[in-house]
């Protein structure tokens, strides 16, 4: 995903929003009777959603000279799993292990610096604190592509040219903002009466960052984590223009430099993309209530 | 795949990082002079770079290698965006020391910015190298007279391939002249067959079109101005004509329907033409290869090629070639070891370089690469290719690589709209002549 | 935006001192993230700025070249249409994922076993990333190998909503999350009371559902229209910008500039121009989601 966020005002006031949250097990009105219009809906982007991945994966286990000319939606007569063969022997295991990297290191910064930042901005009342925040605001709608020549330029001169710093940093960078204003969001939610109790222990900002701040923003926390780690997973433009070599590659730039290297191989191209969603969907299927709940977060739950 | 060094993770400035915040300039990653090291070699890379990879590894273990105390690493940059890597790559301090180019206008800004090594009294004073190659192919990758490159690839002219089976079920003869072709496509659409084949989504195969029919309306002379320079050469009456005929073939529906969909890089143009839905289709000799890779049985069988044909009345040749005569190395001026890297060019006028060539299918453009064309996997075409490059009075680089990037990308874009039906012949020139 | 942040405003002088203290960390805590957001985020932003007003083509250092590059840009005609197709492909993309997440998120807010298996499925697509997804579809509407044998790319409108279509085929996942979300907090009882008075399924949808799911409605629009400036990746791969120009959204055109035609200095003032467009959207969708007004509302409840 590659989007900002804004938060909306809480339609809901504190004291309500305690009953309705989590999986209720009130049974909805509307589920008494069956709704046709709706069924008939669903089922049409069922398929919209289910036609195109059947298609991938049909031809990506098709060999090359029989996906030529053939109809797409037939499934494969004789299925072979060299493509995917192919794939793995061109360096794909080398680029995953690469954004991995990426993705882990971009979590890492953000956290790290957005957390105390939006302590600081929620907590402290001083002109500084107000415009650090004010600053982030700002960034929000800001697409990272427009800075893509002067970041180039940077880059360049800093010798980082062609390495995976080059593309972490300011992937961070532009995830900050969105990370900020969801810490933000759920740090308000903290109470001014937990900060007295731990004062009147005598906790200093630091341990209440440690024991209070980061327990009560988990939820957060979590959005961020897997928000910015979106950004790493989607993020193309970046290695496109500060990486050159096999090396610092990671998974989007390599899918993408398949189009010329298997450029007559739709069908290898098209296992790489297969390939290139099984690390996620399997993320996805061990922990699909954490990715769902902390992405219903960069909502504004 | 081979092993990473530590610096791709890092990059060559973590420490510049730290100490610098500024944007002072950290000086480039390689000084110049002749000390000893291992130096870098960019390249184009698609299936044929086995060529170049046996290169380096028969100059690495060789004398010459030893005596220049260095070793060449080949960085093989995926096809599509290489222009954009290489300039980028030369803009930062880990530039490559060779790189390959298709001369002219695409090194033209690196020559102007002081960043390749001037080869011309190099090439002059070493027999291997002056002798080594065909003299036209030679001159054209010189900017202003001077040498930057050494050939390093096989030639590859525009040809016309035809299908061969089709053509004798409608009783048809490859077409010498444009008269000759517009009946042949008017037989063809009778019987249901679209005539070329086209990939449009890459705009090249388009710009293939008007590169030959400016050449056999008005003479090479005509994108030689532009080429220089000059772009109210675009003005030139044989620009307008050969728009005028290019649009006139589309609405006649030379090209089916859906050509803008169709793709040459990945597979489409060439599986019509394979498949007989097309009968003819006009690309760079590589279209041998690729049909022999994809569709064996029609590239042994069915597979036809002639010359474009001539234009009644027009004053190009029909002996005049466009394509890309060869592909270059050229040296970057920040090399740290310019007696490796001149070494390792070296190398492209052996003969086991020239026979690699050959066997990958390539014409090499060396001078003795006639007598080894025996030994390529269709000797005839080879042949045919050789003779047609070897004769031609004239000899045009393909416009994109002709011009500077700069006007390049705008060109490709007219084209484009030109065939898709977003301007007018008229409007078409009027937007070229605006281009500098 | 001067409303984001309310500095010290003596609310709390009633207070004992050590609870005006309590966790109230130095502002200075803020000073890593803001240090690092403002070298890789905003000095690039500054840098354009500078490089709109020079030559560069990436080869050895910009050359001063005053206004040219800003008199380039107001004459160009491409800038007209890229703005044109920019905002054009953001509201109909705005409109195609609204409706469809709307009625898929209202539809998996109910609690039956098959809409939460088929939502599952329905999320799939979200876990590619854009640059596969984009690939995915160049292969499918390839009219060789496709299951689309049709000049899809070839017109201008199949290729704008090929545009369209890919964006929200990616996107429409996570909206229909938050709507899904959203629909789950609307109590229970102001069905029952429409059902009491006789209000069929439609009409508590119409009367009900989409009044309170206007707030939702409003974050998730904010993220489909920041997001839209992002389709780069899908451009690049299905159109590189065409036909002709057709497509060529502003990220794409400053692309072209900079790493086609290698004018960075052109680049640059695109870069600029869209800098000062996207942060005059920030400031806007700041103001109307009311995002500014929070933080003196929330604070101290």
């Amino acid at each position: 995903m590659s989007h900002g966020t804004l938060h909306r005002p809480r339609p809901v006031r504190a004291a309500e929003r305690r009953t309705p949250a989590g999986p209720s097990r009130v049974r909805r009105h509307w589920t008494r009777r069956p709704n046709p219009l709706a069924g008939i809906g669903s089922a049409v982007w069922l398929a919209v959603v289910i036609v195109p991945i059947y298609t991938m994966i049909s031809i990506s286990l098709t060999s090359q000279d029989k996906a030529l000319g053939n109809n797409a939606l037939k499934p494969p007569t004789d299925p072979t799993l060299d493509n995917y063969n192919t794939v793995l022997h061109n360096g794909f295991p080398h680029f995953l292990l690469n954004t991995v990297i990426v993705a882990a290191a971009v979590v890492a910064i953000v956290l790290v610096l957005c957390l105390p930042l939006s302590y600081v901005a929620v907590r402290s009342r001083t002109f500084w604190s107000g415009s650090a925040f004010r600053l982030f605001l700002l960034g929000v709608a800001i697409p990272a592509q427009a800075v893509v020549v002067p970041l180039y330029l940077m880059i360049a001169k800093l010798n980082l040219y062609d390495s995976l710093v080059a593309v972490i940093l300011p992937t961070a960078a532009f995830a900050m903002p969105v990370s900020v204003l969801i810490l933000t969001g759920t740090l308000r939610d903290i109470s001014e009466e937990m900060y007295e109790a731990m004062a009147l222990d005598g906790a200093s900002s630091t341990r209440m960052l440690f024991q209070l701040v980061i327990p009560m923003t988990k939820g957060g926390i979590s959005t961020v984590v897997i928000y910015s780690a979106l950004q790493a997973w989607n993020n193309f433009l970046f290695p496109l223009i500060f990486t050159q070599s096999d090396g610092p590659r990671v998974l989007t730039l390599g899918l993408f430099n398949y189009v010329s290297q298997f450029g007559v191989n739709i069908p290898a191209l098209l296992a790489s993309v297969v390939l290139s969603g099984i690390p996620i969907f399997a993320v996805y299927l061990v922990a699909r209530r954490a990715l769902v709940g902390g992405l219903m977060g960069v909502g504004g739950k | 795949m081979e092993s990473y060094s530590r610096r791709w993770f890092l990059g060559a400035g973590a420490t510049t990082l730290v100490s610098a915040a500024g944007l002072t300039a950290c000086g480039s990653g390689s000084g110049s002079g002749g000390s000893g090291g291992t130096i870098t070699a960019f390249v184009y890379g698609d299936d044929a770079v086995k060529v170049q990879a046996k290169a380096v590894s028969r100059f690495n273990a060789s004398a010459a290698a030893k005596k220049a105390e260095g070793k060449v690493k080949l960085e093989k940059v995926p096809g599509s965006d290489y222009p954009a890597k290489l300039r980028t790559a030369m803009g930062s301090p880990n530039a490559p020391d060779v790189f390959f180019n298709w001369g002219g206008g695409s090194i033209k800004a690196y020559k102007e910015a002081g960043q390749l090594v001037d080869l011309t009294d190099t090439i002059k004073s070493d027999p291997v190298l002056k002798d080594g190659f065909l003299p036209s192919v030679l001159a054209a990758g010189a900017l202003g007279g001077r040498n930057y490159g050494i050939p390093m690839r096989g030639m590859q002219p525009v040809i016309l391939f035809y299908n061969k089976t089709l053509f004798a079920e409608h009783k048809l003869q490859p077409p010498t002249t444009w008269d000759h072709l517009l009946d042949i496509n008017a037989k063809l659409k009778k019987a249901n067959i679209t005539p070329f084949a086209l990939g449009g989504a890459d705009i090249w195969p388009e710009l293939m079109w008007l590169e030959y029919l400016v050449d056999r309306i008005g003479g090479p002379e005509v994108f030689d101005k532009i080429k220089n320079g000059d772009s109210s050469g675009w003005g030139d009456p044989a620009v307008l004509k050969a728009a005028e005929t290019v649009k006139q073939l589309i609405d006649d529906g030379a090209f089916g329907k859906g050509f803008s969909s169709v793709a040459y890089t990945n597979g489409g143009a060439p599986a019509v033409f394979a498949k007989g839905k097309a009968a003819m289709h006009l690309m760079g000799s590589w279209e041998y290869s690729t049909q022999l890779g994809k569709f064996p049985d029609f590239a042994k069988k069915d597979l036809g090629w002639c010359a474009f044909p001539k234009y009644e009345g027009g004053a190009g040749d029909i002996r005049n070639v466009v394509g890309n005569p060869t592909n270059y190395w050229s040296v970057n001026a920040r090399t740290s070891n310019k007696d490796a890297a001149l070494a390792f060019l070296r190398d492209c006028a052996s003969e086991s370089y020239a026979r690699d060539l050959v066997a990958n299918g390539d014409i090499p453009t060396t001078s003795n690469a006639a007598k080894l064309l025996d030994a390529s996997p269709n000797p005839g075409f080879a042949k045919f290719q050789y003779q047609m490059v070897q004769q031609a009075p004239a000899f045009t680089l393909s416009w994109d690589q002709a011009v500077d990037p700069s006007s390049s990308t705008p060109m490709l874009t007219e084209i484009n709209k030109l065939f898709v039906g977003k301007s007018t012949p008229a409007r078409f020139v009027a937007a070229l002549k605006e281009l500098k | 935006m001067s409303t984001a942040v309310t500095p010290g405003n003596g609310r709390r002088a009633g207070r004992p001192g050590k609870g005006v203290r309590a966790g109230r960390p130095h502002a200075s805590w803020a000073l890593p993230a803001v240090l690092f957001f403002t070298f890789f985020a905003v000095v690039p932003m500054a840098l354009a700025f500078y490089l709109s007003f020079t030559k560069w083509n990436g080869l050895g250092d910009p050359q001063p070249a005053g206004l040219a590059n800003w008199k380039k840009l107001l004459d160009d005609d491409r800038l007209t249409q890229s703005l044109t197709v920019t905002v054009l492909l953001t509201v109909v993309s705005w409109a195609f994922q609204t409706v469809v997440s709307l009625l898929l998120g209202v539809w998996a807010a109910g609690r039956q076993r098959n809409r939460a298996v088929l939502s599952a499925v329905f999320f799939v697509p979200f876990l590619l990333s854009s640059t596969a997804i984009s690939l995915l579809f160049y292969a499918l509407l390839d009219p060789n190998f496709g299951i689309i044998h049709r000049d899809t790319l070839g017109s201008t409108s199949g290729a704008f909503l090929a545009i369209v279509f890919v964006g929200g085929w990616q996107f429409i996942p996570f909206h229909t999350l938050i709507y899904q979300g959203g629909a789950r907090q609307i109590p229970e009882v102001l069905y029952q009371a429409a059902a009491i008075d006789g209000a069929g399924r439609y009409r508590q949808f119409f009367s009900i559902t989409l009044p309170q799911l206007r707030n939702t409605a409003t974050t998730s629009g904010v993220l489909m229209i920041v997001g839209s400036l992002t389709y780069f990746e899908t451009v690049l791969i299905l159109t590189q910008g065409g036909p002709g120009t057709d497509t060529a959204i502003l990220p794409y055109l400053m692309y072209e500039a900079g790493f086609k035609s290698y004018d960075f200095g052109y680049a640059s003032a695109i870069a600029s121009f869209l800098v000062v467009a996207a942060t005059a959207l920030s400031l806007l969708l700041v103001r109307l989601t009311g995002f500014g007004a929070m933080r003196s509302t929330r604070e101290g409840m």
